[in-house]
Order: C-alpha cells, then structure tokens, then sequence
C-alpha cells in the first residue's frame, strides 16, 4: 500500500520525529540509568552484612543508673511498649530477642592449645535471619548448633588480644572450619548439655551471639527455670531506614539504635538521591511521549482531508492508522536501542571506578528491563491515541459532513 | 462479510434538517422505495433538494435521517465500521460530486490507489477506459493540474475499478460535454452489466445518458 502511506505521511516533519526520539531517549536514559546505579550500588552496601538485611534495625532501651542498681525490667520492653511500635507507620513488622536462661561455657582447641570462654546466647525469629543454604536450623536430632558471632568480636579478639597475648590470629574463613566445644548448664546445676556449635556467619548489625530460634526453645525447655522474660531488645523491620521519624520516635521514648547506622542512613540517602532522577527521568519520558503524541496528532489534523477521503473510499482504518504507528516505532525503536547502547557504555565506564567495592552484575539486567518495559509503554500509549484518532476520523465524517 | 447486496431499500427517509419543513412533493423522501441490483435509476432533483444528503446517507457517511434505510433487510445504523469499509470498498462504488481526489498524486495514481484497496486493477480495461474518455495523454499529470472536466472523467474511472453491486453517481457528467456523457454512460453501462450491478444517478437538470432509468424526482 505504497500509494496510501505516501498521501498520508504528506506533511511529516522529520526534525520534529527527531526530537521526540531525543527526548525519549534522554529520559530512558536517565530512569534505566538510575536504576541500573542504584542496584549496582546497592550491592555494595548490602555486601559488609548479607545475613542481615540493611532495613532492620536492633532496638534496645537506654541502660540507666537505675538498671544498674538493679531495676533491670526498666531495660525491658513491654507489651504496651511493644505494640505502641508496631502501630507506627514505618514499622512492618517486629521480632523480640529471647536469651537464655542458662550458663554457656564454649571452648576452642587447635594445635593442643585451648581457650575457653563464658558466652551466652540470644535468638531473634528466624524470618529476620539469611543464611544461604538452610544452615540456619537446629532440630532436636541433630547436634551440630550454627552460630552467628558479631564480626567485632573477631576484630577484637585478632588485634586487641591475640597480639597482647601471643595468641594466633584467625580468619573468618578458619574459625567458620573449627568446631566449637558447647556446655551448657541451668542455674541451678542439676541439668547440663553438650554440644557442638559451629560459627556460620559474622555479622555488623546484630551486636550478639545468635543461634535459631528453635535451638533457643529447646535448650531453654530442658535447662531453663521456665520463666520467661519480658525482651529487652527489638529487631524492627522497617520501611525506609534513615528516615528521621524513627530517630525521633525511638529518641523521645528512651530508645537507640545499636550497631552500624552509617550504612542504612546512606543508603536511605541513596535512595532519596535515586528516587529524585527516577522521577526527573520519568517526567523527561512523559514529556516526550506528549511531544510524540502532540506531533502525530498534529500531522494527522493536517492531513485530516486524506484521511476523510481514504476512509470514503473503504480504506481499513488499521491501514489509515499504519503510517502513523510506523513513526512511533521508528521514534521510540531509535530511542530504545540508543539508551542500550547508552547504558553498556555507562556500565562499562563506572564499573572500572567501582571495581574494587564488588559491583553486583544485577543492575544492566533491571536497567535493561526497565528501558524496555518503558519504551514499550510510550509506543502502546501512543499507538493507542493513533487509533482513537482515526477512530474519531471515521466518525467525525458521520456527524459533520 | 457480505456476498452481494441485492436491495438497497429506503422507507419514509427523511434527513432530519427537513423534519419540520412543508415538503414540496417527493416520490424519494417519506415514501418506500427500493433499487434493486440490475437496475437502473435516474434520480432528479433540484439543488437543496438533499440530492448529496441520501449519498452520504447511503454510503454510511452521514446518519442524520429519519425513516430507515437497509441493505437487503439489514438496518444501516447498525453496521460495524469494518462492515461500512467493505460496503465502500466491494459493494457500493461512489463518485461523490466533488470527485474527492487526491490532487498531489497523479491520475493514474488515484486511479491504481482505488483499485489496490479493492484488491487489485484490471490495468487493461483502465487503459482502455482512459483511452476512450480521451485521457491517455493525461494518465501521468498530478490530478490537481486537470480541467474539472478532465478530473471528473478521472473520477469516473476511479469509481468503476472496482467490485460492485451498485455504482452511486453524484451529478457525474456537470462538467461533461454530450459527446463525453454519451461515451460516460457507455462505460456505466457496461460495466454494471458486466458485474450485474445497479446503477443509481443523481442530476441536477444535466443527467448522465443511460438507457431506459427508472425515474424519481427528488
């Protein structure tokens, strides 16, 4: 149909076509680029601390002189206090630590020496915990007990003791092989426990010797006095970490954060500064999307007389609309391959300046996702506005003539 | 989609605009009148008569009427838009008054774009209509630098390259001389007689020379 599609692109303008690719692609640009940064970056925050995810948070009451002399319920939290946090917007959900009501005694030994140490144990809901490969389990039959040890305690032990006593420094690699030697006793005496433990993880964020829930259930059954206590710490899920309404909150109730809080506030900063092009982007895309439509609506009103005529003489409207829908994907095909293009080129040049911070590979895939999903929606959005035109061209010539 | 149209029937039509107004007589208008494929009608009327308006009545451009209009038992106004291209592109061929062709394009060209819609030209008979209407030396100028008289044989030929049960023709020879409506006709003829299709024909007082037309006055 060469003849149609030559009386109806009279009046095309191939500038105006060429704008419209531009700003497409300026705006695809921008959004898949931005998420393509923020995936790979958010990799190398996560990377320092992959058992716990950077939107929890550990929260603990303020010890005080009064917990000190032995009030110690008013380090703890209670029910009211607890569900007063739950009902706070940015909460979603809440794990309580239990600890043991029971001595823990662990011990190492390598190469004939020793060491031995008293420990004790707490456990958070096993949801809030990720460790590849289900080692975070514990079931009565099985006599192995992952354990989960704060890496400030490695740090600790490798250049504050272990020079100071002549001591081996160990890697995280080592003391993940060595087993540990675990005797556990209830206050009392009279029941007792031997185990093996084995360290599976180190972590920034949770400032404890962790082990799953379930193994904290069964030791505190057998060798505990059977009370429970009221926690006196939180592990909170929360929506948008770094936001000021939890410091707030938290402050004004006598409540901190415990651990590393630089991370999660850089990249809730992260996010703010992410969120920020995103929309710049996508508002860039809409723009564009209204000059493409503005444009072929225009060219169509120019040519409305073709289109009358054509339609008088039973020309189908799909091929009325075809030369116009060719124009959107030439536009936003044009626009689409350059921001791939674009976003290999960008990838390639901040990957070298990322290199050493361990770059994931996730963000050109997502980044790609994007563009496409986007760069679909501006050609089915316009396609669209093609056909409701012509559409109102074939009725307009009902109504009018 | 459909085969052929047999009858194309007008009962107590009226275009709406005339709804209030004291009618002069009509045989047309609020009357029964049905074209049937293999006739042929000649229908006079004086200008302002709504001569342009049962046209676009009939080929589904204008639905401002009163009365009811249908194809073979079938109601107008409830035809599909694909339905109404299929009737324009097989089965009503049209030549609107104002001819509606495309002036950028050449003569040939309006011709061949008509015939490629309704799936494909016999290039032979067109040459030989165009020769006998005396365009052959034309056949290449852009429609738009032809005489009236020449656009309106251009026209003409553009309206009969295609596949038919009626051909519908607005005053198709105004521009004509006697010796041109005569060959115009010819052509009409033949080719409705050879598709076995009607043909229906407006006139304002100068009528294209068929044989033996049934007669309305509008």
């Amino acid at each position: 149909m060469g003849l149609i599609s030559k009386l109806l692109r009279k009046n095309t303008s191939p500038a105006r076509l060429a704008g419209f690719a531009l700003s497409n692609f300026i705006g695809l640009l921008i959004v898949a680029g931005a998420v393509m940064f923020y995936i790979d970056s958010r990799a190398i925050w996560d990377d320092d601390d992959s058992f716990v995810n950077t939107d929890f948070l550990v929260v603990n009451k303020k010890v005080t002189s009064a917990s000190t002399l032995g009030d110690r319920d008013a380090t703890r939290f209670s029910q009211d206090e607890i569900s007063m946090l739950k009902a706070q917007p940015w909460v979603r959900r809440i794990g309580e630590f239990s600890s043991s009501n029971f001595r823990v005694y662990a011990s190492v030994s390598q190469g004939g020496r020793g060491m031995e140490t008293a420990l004790f144990f707490e456990s958070v809901p096993d949801s809030f915990v990720d460790i590849p490969g289900g080692d975070w389990q514990f079931g009565p039959a099985q006599d192995i007990v992952p354990v989960m040890i704060p890496k400030d305690y490695l740090a600790l032990y490798n250049f504050g003791f272990a020079g100071s006593a002549g001591l081996p420094q160990l890697s995280e690699q080592l003391l993940t092989g060595i087993p540990l030697k675990l005797y556990m006793r209830s206050e009392d005496g009279t029941r007792s426990l031997s185990m093996e433990g084995r360290i599976v993880g180190f972590s920034n964020r949770l400032n404890t010797v962790l082990v799953p829930d379930s193994f904290m259930q069964y030791a505190n059954s057998r060798l505990g006095d059977g009370g429970s206590e009221a926690p006196s710490r939180l592990i909170i899920d929360v929506s948008s970490p770094g936001d000021v309404a939890i410091s707030d909150y938290l402050s004004a109730h006598g409540m901190e954060v415990a651990g590393d809080k630089s991370g999660s506030s850089a990249a809730y900063l992260l996010k703010v500064v992410i969120g920020i092009i995103v929309s710049v982007g996508v508002l860039i895309t809409l723009l564009s999307v209204f000059v493409l439509m503005l444009s072929i609506s225009l060219l169509m009103e120019k040519n409305i007389s073709i289109i009358h005529r054509l339609l008088m003489l039973g020309a189908p409207l799909h091929e009325v609309g075809a030369p116009y829908i060719r124009m959107i994907l030439l536009g936003s095909g044009l626009a689409w391959v350059l921001s791939m293009v674009a976003l290999f080129v960008l990838r390639s040049v901040y990957s070298v300046a990322l290199e050493g911070l361990g770059i994931s590979a996730g963000g050109l895939v997502w980044a790609a996702a994007t563009c496409t999903l986007l760069a679909l929606t501006v050609i089915t959005v316009n396609v669209m506005a093609v056909r409701r035109k012509v559409r109102a061209a074939w009725s307009m010539k009902i109504d009018n003539v | 989609m459909i085969r052929h149209i047999e009858e194309i029937t007008l009962d107590s039509l009226l275009p709406r605009v005339f709804a209030r107004e004291e009618m002069p007589y009509s045989q047309v208008w609020r009357k029964k009148v049905v074209f049937r494929r293999g006739g042929r009608y000649l229908v006079e009327a004086a200008s302002g008569g709504g001569k342009s308006s049962l046209a676009a009545f009939i080929m589904g451009s204008r639905r401002d009427y009163e009365g009811s209009l249908e194809f073979d038992g079938r109601d107008a106004s409830a035809l599909s838009i694909a339905e109404w291209q299929d009737i324009r592109r097989s089965h009503i061929a049209y030549l609107p008054q104002e001819l509606s062709l495309f002036p950028e394009i050449s003569a040939i060209d309006n011709i061949r774009l008509k015939a490629e819609l309704s799936g494909g030209a016999d290039m032979h008979r067109i040459d030989a209509w165009l020769d006998r209407l005396g365009l052959s030396d034309r056949r290449e100028y852009p429609a738009g630098r032809l005489s009236i008289g020449q656009q309106q044989r251009v026209a003409l030929i553009r309206c009969l390259c295609q596949p038919f049960d009626f051909v519908l023709l607005d005053e198709p020879v105004s521009h004509l001389d006697e010796a041109n409506n005569r060959i115009a006709a010819r052509i009409v003829e033949e080719e409705a007689e050879r598709q076995g299709a009607g043909i229906i024909t407006f006139s304002v007082g100068n009528p294209l020379l068929i044989e033996n037309p049934e007669k309305f006055n509008l």
